[in-house]
């Protein structure tokens, strides 16, 4: 009885080929991703290290969060408290202290793990925000750019603050911005985010510039779609694949800017755990127990690096040339079974 | 009378550039029935492109800038109209094609989202959903020669797999209309390219593409602005064929222009010949070819090479268009005319009165002395 039912349905009907065919169908969805990655082994040595150092940073710090509420008390993924101070002090690395600890007993392992979600939320968060405002305001100062209008006066407000910003080098204003504030986390943070926006307003004027006489955007216009629409759909949607690139690459540079603010002492305090804090509280042990200072720096590396070449690659990704093969394999794999129902019909 | 589609009288546009003031058009005059294909020809820097965007006032200002004149659409002065109210008078009112077709098309979309959206412009003016400058008219009939396969579209494998429940439905919603404009200029299977990007079309597929955005907002003037220059010559002939069914079919309103003489004879009702930004003839396209009646456009047509035949150099007018920043006084033809008297040193010329000597007063030319131009060695 079972049987006949089958075939009288046929195999397409399981929801186990049902669920093939989704899969198939997603995994078409990623061709171009993954024809990328193939063909580019830097990006792919960069997605997988931005895949496993946000997974890991996810951890972190959210299985404490979620554990004290399950169980009643956190349970640290680092090997140990990442500020509790342990008879163990300035040991090499060994098995039991993976990369050693400092003179206070600090696990430098668990100390740079408990480190990489602040910094990596850092760089995120951060560049993130520059993107946004910085994205939003050079929208508007190039589009709206005519003279003698109330848009060109707005523009022109926003490129001659903009301008105050960039006369100073970041980092120094950055600096300059911490130190006035008094050290602390928040602080350090504030710094670095009043000083990083008027990039994103450069890069993305001179984009909508460039952009907005193209055209395919007098094309729209004379087509009768409305200038706010032009704006965001044919002109934002253009500069998405530049801006996205900018901001992965930006990353890196947030988080060492960022470190840099600790290593000189104006930033994040010391009980913190933060990488540019450690490279500066053990600074000085650098000859004689290299791992303290060397595992920090190299995480700050390694993360930067991965950012770097993943955003190398997304411009690639993203481009809709390379989205050729998704199209065609699609037409070749499933035009023919329609081919044979048509006919049926 | 019929009361005219499009009427520019006196138009004059200039450009404000670094160098001085460019007179892109002096005092140009162009009627155009209902119906009726109406041909601008003139060379490279003659006025031609800034007068097709001139009309929908899509000239960037500055630099350039009208400085006077008159462009009625349907009625409606357009150089009063205020900024705000002229994306209502693009589209469904005036619809263009451009001269190179893989420039016009945005090259993050596939070919429906860029139909779609011409063709949502036109559904939501149509329903009263968006504000209109006009009533929706239905002067033609578009579907009139086309077959329509209804529904199968939906069919197609990444059209009912897209994400997005929002997305599917705007599709499933402007689809036929995207499918009936692609059969329209001849685009036998359009389900299959529906999901290309420009890029991966052809030259002539792309012009296609951008007719039938043009077309899909059904406007009652369409302005074609060298639509074929950028095509290689087999694919300009296909265009041009398709072009001049079209016409038929949809019976629309065109200005062509272009700077082929060949094409605008082929396309054309009526044709105006451009000089240094002045319209210097104007007239039914037989008439103004067969007899024209200013110097330079009888000077232009002997310089078209002959087909299959080889008398030595061809020729060619002396000379050199002058600079638009530095067109010369008087009738801006007075330096290369082999007709110039002290007068046309001057006088500007006549704009442009009915020809004498013949009986047709359709016939315009800008030059004194059109009768003596029949004449003229």
């Amino acid at each position: 009885m079972a049987s006949a039912t089958d075939s009288e349905l046929g195999v397409d009907a399981t929801p186990w080929t049902l669920l093939r065919g989704k899969a198939s169908h997603l995994r078409e969805i990623l061709r171009p991703f993954i024809r990328v990655l193939r063909a580019n082994p830097l990006t792919l040595i960069g997605f997988i290290l931005v895949v496993i150092i946000s997974t890991t940073a996810l951890l972190v710090a959210i299985v404490p969060v979620i554990s004290q509420v399950v169980l009643g008390h956190p349970v640290l993924l680092t090997p140990y408290d990442p500020n509790g101070i342990s008879t163990d002090y300035s040991q090499a690395p060994s098995l039991k202290h993976l990369l050693g600890t400092d003179k206070l007993g600090l696990d430098i392992f668990s100390r740079v793990l408990a480190a990489l979600p602040l910094d990596l939320a850092i760089g995120v968060g951060i560049a993130g925000f520059a993107l946004l405002l910085g994205g939003g305001l050079g929208l508007v100062a190039g589009y709206w750019d005519k003279p003698r209008t109330l848009g060109g006066v707005i523009s022109a407000v926003i490129l001659r603050v903009t301008d105050v910003f960039l006369a100073f080098p970041s980092l120094v204003l950055a600096l300059a911005i911490a130190a006035s504030l008094g050290r602390g986390t928040g602080p350090s943070i504030l710094a670095v985010l009043l000083t990083w926006w008027p990039y994103y307003v450069r890069l993305t004027r001179g984009e909508v510039l460039a952009v907005k006489h193209r055209p395919y955007v007098v094309a729209a216009r004379a087509a009768g779609v409305s200038e706010v629409r032009i704006l965001f759909r044919h002109v934002l949607r253009n500069l998405i694949e530049p801006l996205l690139v900018y901001y992965t690459l930006d990353i890196g540079t947030v988080i060492i800017t960022f470190s840099t603010i600790s290593f000189v002492g104006i930033g994040v305090p010391l009980d913190v755990s933060e990488w540019g804090t450690m490279v500066e509280a053990y600074e000085q042990l650098l000859l004689t127990h290299p791992w303290t200072v060397l595992a920090p720096g190299a995480a700050i590396f390694i993360t930067v690096l991965a950012f770097s070449l993943f955003g190398d690659g997304l411009r690639d990704i993203l481009d809709p040339r390379s989205r050729r093969t998704l199209v065609q394999a699609v037409a070749a794999t499933t035009l023919p079974g329609q081919v044979a129902g048509a006919a049926e019909a | 009378m019929v009361e005219p589609v499009l009427d520019v009288q006196d138009l004059s546009v200039e450009y404000e550039a670094g160098a001085g003031t460019f007179h892109a058009l002096t005092g140009v005059s162009v009627r155009l029935d209902p119906g009726r294909v109406v041909g601008i020809v003139g060379e490279t820097g003659s006025g031609k492109s800034t007068l097709a965007h001139a009309i929908p006032r899509l000239l960037p200002e500055p630099p350039a800038r009208i400085v006077s004149g008159k462009i009625s659409f349907r009625g409606v002065d357009v150089l009063d109209l205020p900024k705000w109210k002229l994306p209502l008078l693009r589209g469904t009112g005036i619809g263009m094609i451009f001269q190179e077709p893989i420039n016009s098309l945005n090259p993050a979309y596939r070919i429906f989202d860029q139909v779609a959206e011409a063709v949502a412009v036109r559904k939501l003016r149509d329903a009263g959903e968006s504000p209109t400058l006009f009533p929706a008219p239905e002067p033609h009939d578009y579907s009139k020669g086309m077959v329509v396969k209804s529904g199968e579209a939906l069919l197609h494998p990444i059209a009912t797999k897209l994400p997005g429940r929002r997305r599917r439905a705007r599709r499933e919603a402007l689809m036929q209309d995207v499918l009936d404009y692609l059969r329209l200029v001849r685009i036998n299977d359009p389900e299959t390219i529906l999901d290309l990007y420009p890029h991966e079309l052809s030259g002539g597929m792309r012009q296609r593409i951008m007719i039938a955005m043009a077309l899909s907002a059904k406007p009652s003037l369409l302005i074609a602005d060298e639509p074929t220059s950028a095509l290689d010559i087999t694919i300009q002939a296909q265009v041009l064929t398709l072009m001049k069914e079209l016409m038929e079919e949809v019976q629309t309103s065109i200005l062509f222009i272009s700077h082929d003489l060949g094409i605008i004879a082929e396309m054309a009702d009526e044709v105006g010949v451009l000089y240094a930004g002045h319209l210097v003839e104007f007239g039914p396209v037989e008439e103004v070819f067969a007899n024209p009646r200013h110097p330079y456009t009888k000077l232009l047509l002997r310089s078209v090479p002959a087909q299959y035949k080889d008398d030595g150099p061809l020729p060619a007018l002396s000379g050199s268009v002058p600079s638009l920043a530095n067109v010369p006084p008087g009738c801006p033809f007075h330096p290369r005319c082999p007709l110039m008297r002290d007068a046309c040193k001057t006088n500007p010329g006549p704009l442009l009165e009915p020809v004498k000597g013949i009986s047709a007063r359709t016939h315009l030319s800008a030059c004194y002395y059109s009768d003596e131009v029949a004449r003229m060695a």
